[in-house]
């Protein structure tokens, strides 16, 4: 069977070829239909009780996602507050409304919003505030006084110090922001220079613009990446045709796993766009193997196709297992509850599997078909680097040495595992999609800019809710009133109600307004005591009605404004805004217009009249993103000056607390929505499932480790470098202060496959040529030649391969560029110093007590036994 | 349909037999502009010398929730044409009962407004400012119920069908208003229009006034359903009139402040 795999590739090389190209051609032509997704909501599935909860809030208050634009004047005394400024900010607003995608009606900004004012004794008056640009710097100024005395505007349409106005754009689709946002900043670049400075920012730009660069990133990091990669290689094998092998293996797996992930209809969401960066190097790696190894025996031979195929007899079986504890790690991630890491975990998975299996078929074939010439220059050339070199004479120095200072090697271990422990403790789980720009990148300048000037960029809200059927109380008022009435009242009274529950059916009423419609008929219709009957009947569905709105009732105005003190108490929540926010500002105005009269009315028909005030301005619809029209549902906006989960949740928590120490009043329920809360929600699965999928991941390579070796004492040894790089990796970003963020917690599933890598590599080595040798201290000395120059060499490659992602504009590229350097650099250092060492302190339990002798054909131990002969 | 060019006695003689409303308006078609919105005008806001009817509005949002609005109007016109005294006492919903908007309408200036909240015993005057605010958060624009004044815009005939006149009318100035035009259909034998679509500058109809019931009451043409609907968000507003009566001999006497605190109970029954 293993023959016959072996023999295929040589003998239909031209098959190989076809095969691999028709593959790679057929699925990477679905790649053009990309569908690129950033929207971190769907790190959540559909149906995610939080998700839901979410976008029913959205859908009952009305609310869409916003873009904030912000401006900005350090040079005017009075800031943007000056004619000129002004006129640049109306026109910015005229001309927003005409881009596709943005909801005009719910745009906030100086223009489009209402100002409620005296206007003179005992009258008052609705009017827009900045209808058209001010003339004169006395008008401007008016215009930010006006604004500063209504708390819906102040901190957030304009700056607390009145220097600064933000436009808060609502968009019909997060998907659409990047594109308007670029409209918005077309508009802005046309306008004339001045001392007026633009800023575009929001949650939403954040994300879709993150997608647009990481599309580009696609296109740049990864061939970069592999650029580099191919150029070490060269620079290590001298044959450039050669080294182009693992190249095309490379390319045309990722192109594969990407081409069938697109073709099955999945999107491509931040963490399936890593796919190629997280495949290049695990597919690079067996190759580099089976050349390395290749390059050494050939000379040997002279016989390439002999050569290459007792190389691959050789690694046949270490390939297989790297590959299969690879491809366990990443498949791992498919026990976390995020939908877009199950992809991912899957199709990374299947990558590794594919690339296993075209190393093994296409190198072969593509060494068969070389011309001989270029393989005569590797003959040549190749003799002085696989005996010594700058490389290897450092392996081997190195080798040499750990086994001398084999005792303090274990206690520096020991060392740098507790202080690596330490630095775990130290991690804080933590992430905000705009801080997966640089600093430098304007989206990130413009957040800290408005963050500092207004109340925040970020919302969440608090929805409070009422869950008590409002109708069956309505109806039972009305039963009640005709507790003591004749039969016929009371048969009449059942006949509206089920008249009226006919037409709410019809959708032409509520069964709360055709019954008081219907009653209050009767009693005009009817006359002396039974009038009086309808009458009150309607009295008391009526009362019923009023006390059903729960939100109109001064008590629970009164809560909510003690929930929104508590939250402004707290460092990160710039400002909230409620339903009381509206009544108290109207309220005011209705009175004097003066501080003290900035209060909730004394009763439910006075905050009623109050509102119906409000809504006979210009946009009266402002009211329904803050309360339901049944006023049974209430939001408190909360913009925060921070979207980092680790702030949002602080607040959560304080206002949890608050919320249970002051229970709300009658059967209130409190929820959380918003973006930046439900940013939370996935973090949370995501860590725990990290750690879940992490641990199982573990479990099962070990498992895989001890039947590999058929020994606890190997399976053992095996999870010793991937054990550390994991502990150390993760130490050192808890010791730096790096947020625990998605491509951190990611990139653990990738450790894993690839620290073990090189253990298995050398143990199995390790073990036949000990097996030859019979003795562990010249075993090692063997060791530290072509094996350990082999696990060097790759290191190398996909450490410096991976640096320029340092490059890319992106955080959390530059978080795995580094990442993927480190964990190289310590599982290499770790397998090529710490394992001999170790071993050299366990040998007794490590020598075999008896020659195994090789049974069967096929399976993982033919390969063992086929290594073991044919090692010189 | 072309306007048939007439003599300007037969478009004389047509005014005036037009001007009576009870004659069908089959003879000479209008072709000023200008006229049939001022009829249109004194058709749709000033019918007979006053009047009484009962209003119910349902307010129903884009995912279909619904309010409710009711009130009686008491009308009475100074001038026909010009000015004009309202008085609305709301009666629904229970918690709004017993407010009241008394509303002088000046043709040439600035209507007087005055507005009494019983829940907070407050009598306060609304300052002039645009009209264009929505009526007690109806999709209605306080300018819908009070009328807008023909010379605020300029009026052309589009075009004249076997029964409407379509008539598109620009404002003279933008302050203040938020469409571009608006195009009127009128009926040429009870000069209410039909329908109204509201243009934004952007092009767009974002706002359509519908009628969607005309009776008679006392031999004039009522408007007794309309439905106005907001057409970017999705909502509408449906008004229904009952209870009409004209000519009851209202006295002006009863369109005074005191008249919000104390609404005269014998007009509004």
């Amino acid at each position: 069977m293993k023959r016959k795999i072996l023999d295929f590739p040589l003998q239909h090389a031209r098959l190989v070829f076809i095969g691999l190209a028709v593959l790679t051609i057929g699925l990477g032509s679905a790649i053009p239909s990309i569908q690129v997704d950033t929207d971190p909501e769907n790190m959540l599935s559909e149906d995610d009780p939080a998700r839901v909860f979410h976008n029913e809030t959205k859908e009952e208050f009305a609310l869409h996602d916003l873009i904030v634009v912000g401006v900005v004047n350090e040079a005017e005394p009075e800031g943007v507050f000056n004619p000129e400024s002004l006129a640049r900010i109306h026109e910015l607003n005229e001309q927003v409304k005409s881009i596709d995608g943005v909801i005009v009606r719910d745009v906030l900004g100086p223009s489009t919003m209402d100002n409620i004012e005296q206007a003179g004794p005992g009258a008052i008056r609705f009017e827009w505030l900045m209808e058209r640009p001010p003339e004169t710097p006395e008008e401007a100024i008016a215009i930010k006084e006006a604004a500063l005395r209504l708390p819906m505007l102040r901190g957030t349409v304009v700056s607390d110090d009145g220097k600064s106005v933000a436009l808060y754009v609502p968009i019909e689709s997060k998907d659409q922001s990047h594109r308007i946002s670029e409209e918005i900043q077309a508009v802005i670049d046309g306008f004339e220079v001045s001392a007026d400075e633009f800023y575009i920012t929001g949650l939403p730009v954040a994300e879709d613009t993150f997608g647009v660069e990481m599309f580009k990133q696609m296109a740049i990091s990864a061939p970069v990446a592999a650029l580099v990669i191919l150029l070490l290689m060269w620079w290590f094998f001298r044959s450039f045709a050669l080294v182009l092998s693992p190249m095309i293996v490379a390319m045309t797996t990722v192109t594969i796993t990407m081409g069938s992930l697109i073709a099955s209809g999945f999107t491509v969401h931040i963490m399936s766009s890593m796919i190629p960066i997280f495949l290049m190097p695990i597919a690079v790696v067996d190759s580099v193997h089976l050349l390395s190894e290749f390059v050494d025996i050939y000379p040997k031979h002279g016989d390439r196709k002999a050569a290459i195929k007792e190389v691959v007899g050789h690694l046949f079986a270490p390939m297989l297992y790297t590959s299969l504890t690879s491809a366990a790690g990443f498949l791992s991630l498919t026990l976390t509850p995020i939908p877009p890491v199950r992809v991912f975990g899957v199709f990374v998975a299947l990558g590794i599997g594919l690339a296993f299996v075209l190393t093994i078929l296409f190198i072969p074939a593509y060494v068969a078909v070389l011309p001989d010439k270029r393989l005569a220059a590797l003959l040549s050339s190749k003799r002085d680097a696989s005996e010594g070199g700058l490389l290897g004479r450092a392996v081997e120095a190195v080798g040499a040495k750990s086994l001398r200072y084999a005792k303090p090697i274990l206690v520096l271990t020991v060392a740098v595992i507790a202080v690596s422990g330490y630095g775990i403790s130290q991690i804080k789980i933590n992430d905000n999609p705009v801080r997966w720009f640089k600093p430098s990148h304007r989206i990130r300048i413009a957040d800290d800019v408005l963050n500092r000037e207004l109340a925040g960029t970020y919302t969440a809200f608090l929805v409070m809710k009422q869950d008590i059927d409002a109708e069956h109380d309505i109806v039972a008022a009305g039963d009640e009133a005709l507790a003591d009435a004749s039969d016929g009242v009371r048969s009449r009274w059942n006949a509206l109600k089920a008249d009226a529950r006919a037409a709410s059916e019809e959708g032409d009423t509520t069964v709360t307004d055709a019954l008081i419609e219907a009653t209050s008929d009767l009693a005009f219709d009817t006359t002396g005591e039974e009038s009086q009957l309808w009458q009150n009947v309607q009295t008391a569905l009526e009362g019923a009605q009023t006390r059903s709105k729960t939100f109109q009732n001064p008590d629970h105005l009164a809560y909510i404004e003690r929930i929104q003190r508590e939250a402004e108490e707290l460092p990160l929540v710039g400002k909230t805004s409620s339903i009381t926010d509206v009544v108290k500002t109207v309220y005011r105005e209705l009175l004097s217009g003066e501080d003290k009269d900035y209060r909730i009315p004394a009763t439910t028909e006075g905050v009623a009249q109050t509102l119906l005030q409000f809504q006979s301005s210009h946009r009266p619809n402002d009211l329904w993103h803050l309360v339901s029209p049944d006023y049974r549902e209430s939001a408190i906006w909360m913009q925060l000056k921070s979207g980092d989960n680790q702030d949002m949740m602080a607040v959560k928590t304080n206002l949890d607390a608050f919320l249970a120490e002051n229970p709300p009043p009658e059967g209130l329920r409190a929820e959380w929505a918003g973006l930046t809360y439900l940013n939370v929600v996935w973090q949370d699965e995501m860590v725990g499932g990290m750690l879940e999928s992490l641990m199982g991941a573990f479990v099962i390579v070990f498992l895989m480790m001890v039947i590999l070796f058929r020994s606890p004492t190997y399976g053992v040894l095996a999870m010793v470098p991937l054990t550390i790089t994991i502990v150390f990796t993760y130490g050192l970003i808890g010791l730096i202060g790096k947020d625990y963020d998605m491509p951190v917690a990611v990139l653990s599933s990738l450790t894993l496959g690839l620290s073990v890598d090189f253990a298995i590599h050398f143990l199995e080595r390790a073990r036949s040529v000990q097996a030859e040798t019979g003795d562990w201290k010249d075993t090692m000395a063997l060791m530290f030649q072509e094996p350990g120059r082999a696990i060097t060499r790759n290191a190398i490659v996909i450490a410096i391969g991976f640096l320029p992602l340092l490059g890319a504009p992106l955080v959390p590229y530059n978080t795995v560029g580094f990442l993927m350097a480190a964990i190289m650099a310590v599982s290499s250092i770790v397998t090529v110093m710490l394992l001999p060492a170790i071993m050299m302190q366990i040998q007794n339990r490590l020598s075999p007590r008896k020659e195994r002798a090789p049974t069967g054909s096929g399976h993982a131990q033919i390969a063992l036994a086929t290594d073991k002969e044919q090692t010189t | 349909m072309k306007t048939p060019t007439k003599t300007p006695l037969a478009a004389l003689a047509a005014a005036i037999l037009l001007s009576t409303l009870t004659i069908p308006a089959e003879a000479v078609d209008l072709t000023d502009a200008s006229e049939i919105v001022n009829r249109t005008n004194t058709a749709q806001y000033y019918a007979a010398n006053d009047g009484r009817a009962l209003v119910r509005m349902k307010i129903v949002d884009a995912k279909g929730r619904s309010q409710r609005r009711q009130f009686a109007v008491l009308r009475r016109d100074v001038k026909d044409g010009g000015d004009q005294n309202y008085l609305v006492v709301f009666d629904q919903p229970a918690d709004v009962r017993n407010t009241t908007f008394l509303v002088k309408k000046h043709a040439n200036k600035d209507d007087d407004r005055w507005l009494y909240l019983p829940g907070l015993d407050l009598v306060k005057r609304i300052a002039a400012s645009d009209e264009r605010t929505s009526f007690v958060g109806t999709h209605f624009f306080y300018e819908d119920i009070s009328g807008r004044h023909p010379t605020e815009d300029k009026h052309q005939l589009l075009e004249t069908t076997g029964i409407e006149y379509v008539v598109k009318s620009t404002p003279k100035s933008t302050s203040g208003v938020e469409f571009a035009h608006y195009t009127l259909w009128i009926n040429k034998k009870t000069f209410l229009p039909s329908k109204i679509e509201y243009v934004n500058p952007q092009g767009k109809v974002y706002r359509r006034i519908e009628t969607v019931r005309v009776e008679t009451v006392q031999g004039f043409p009522t408007i007794t359903r309309l439905k106005v609907s907001d057409l970017d968000s999705g909502g509408y507003t449906l008004s229904d009139v009952t209870n009409v009566q004209y000519d009851l001999g209202i006295p002006d006497d009863i369109f005074v402040e005191a008249s919000l605190r104390n609404p005269p109970q014998k007009w509004l029954r």
